[in-house]
């Protein structure tokens, strides 16, 4: 019995001495903190820059379009108050604190074949992208590619409709109404801004831009690499959000 | 800490000195190679920066800092699982370590600690590299104490156990 003792501590030592070495600190590269601030410097600039000149029109029913250009005052008390969540909405999203769009869109004035495309489009989750030849295929024209990508180019609400998931066969960025450099910039923006965030306090995972989300302290705020992850240490997903369907 | 909520640069640069070594090294642990840790880590500076409001005083520092680093590290992970699903491969770079003597060993450890879930893996990982208490680690991940202990022994014996395999291998 002694001897079954002693060797079982010998190898909890060895354990612990294998275990330890590996956890050993890293060193911290010249320029580092200069790097961050010369980031967080970018990343202010391109959201106010895009914020600034773009112009969001509403109906009663939803956004229905958004182009460049200043944005004018919205006719009417109810395209009034959604022109001022989308607005708030992109905001958020530019600056890498929302990765859906909860605001309607009225897309009744698009034709029915681009209204499929646009569906499609919308389909594709936050931070992941598809070729032209997806969405055709999607929609069951999977000939219709040009006519895709033209239905994609007039997209009357970019940003929220996300045709800038949207990308050429040979991996190219293809067109954007804002300019390939905005296009490729929201794709990098997605794919580092978190999906699942959790609340310390209350112990419900969201997706990130969820009301319940934006009324979180910001030190409650704690991301989730998938809702499974998140029920394992006793997080539930949200009822409004619904993160575990998307 | 207060300056840094002011926007002082040359206080961020400070903390980033204090800290950034050992944020390095979580990162570099949690992601396994030193380009993804240093992106992350800058990623998550960054959101200090810009949210630097977001601290509260009755925190330590190094735990608000730790709690956004993961929380960079856990997403970036969220990432490669989507990206392993479509690809069907991972980029894991475990031969990349300085002494060869060591890189042996030290692939077991990363080999090993694969095994272990992810949420244990993370407080495994905080707990080794900084010996945080069950109670940091707690507020790190906003779950209960309880939670860590259950947490940190199921990740242990795992580990232990992908070791002793590995070993007789």
């Amino acid at each position: 019995m002694n001897i079954d003792l002693t060797m079982d501590g010998r190898r909890a030592d060895r354990f612990d001495a294998m275990v330890a070495e590996y956890f050993g600190p890293e060193g911290v590269p010249a320029g580092f903190a200069g790097g961050v601030l010369a980031r967080a410097a970018a990343r202010q600039t391109a959201a106010a820059g895009l914020l600034d000149r773009l112009a969001v029109h509403a109906t009663p029913r939803g956004v229905s379009l958004i182009r460049p250009g200043e944005q004018a005052v919205a006719e009417g008390a109810a395209a009034r108050k959604w022109v001022e969540r989308a607005r708030l909405e992109l905001s958020e999203y530019l600056l890498g604190q929302r990765s859906f769009f909860s605001v309607p869109v009225d897309l009744s004035a698009a034709p029915e074949f681009q209204q499929k495309v646009l569906g499609a489009a919308a389909a594709i989750p936050f931070g992941e992208a598809q070729p032209y030849a997806w969405v055709a295929g999607r929609i069951g024209h999977p000939r219709a590619v040009r006519a895709v990508g033209t239905a994609l180019g007039r997209n009357p609400v970019p940003l929220i409709v996300p045709c800038h998931r949207v990308l050429r066969s040979d991996g190219a960025v293809g067109g954007y109404i804002f300019g390939v450099d905005v296009k490729q910039d929201l794709l990098d923006l997605e794919r580092t801004t978190p999906v699942l965030e959790g609340c310390a306090t209350t112990r419900i995972v969201c997706r990130v831009g969820c009301v319940h989300g934006r009324r979180m302290r910001s030190d409650s705020r704690v991301i989730f690499a998938s809702v499974e992850d998140a029920r394992s240490v006793g997080y539930r997903p949200c009822r409004v959000c619904k993160p575990a369907a998307a | 800490m207060e300056r840094v909520v002011r926007k002082d640069e040359a206080a961020f640069g400070e903390l980033v000195e204090r800290y950034g070594g050992r944020l390095l090294a979580v990162a570099r642990r949690l992601l396994g190679s030193r380009a993804d840790a240093e992106d992350a880590v800058q990623r998550a500076l960054m959101q200090c920066y810009l949210g630097a409001g977001g601290y509260q005083p009755r925190w330590a520092l190094s735990t608000w800092l730790y709690r956004i680093v993961t929380n960079a590290c856990v997403d970036e992970l969220r990432r490669r699982g989507v990206r392993t699903a479509h690809a069907g491969a991972g980029d894991e770079e475990p031969a990349a370590f300085a002494r060869p003597a060591d890189a042996g060993r030290r692939i077991d450890v990363g080999r090993a600690l694969e095994r272990v879930p992810r949420e244990a893996r993370v407080l495994l990982t905080l707990h080794y590299v900084d010996g945080l208490s069950n109670g940091e680690l707690a507020s790190i991940r906003g779950i209960s104490v309880n939670t860590v202990k259950s947490q940190l022994a199921r990740g242990k014996a795992i580990l232990r156990r992908a070791l002793e395999e590995g070993g007789r291998g």
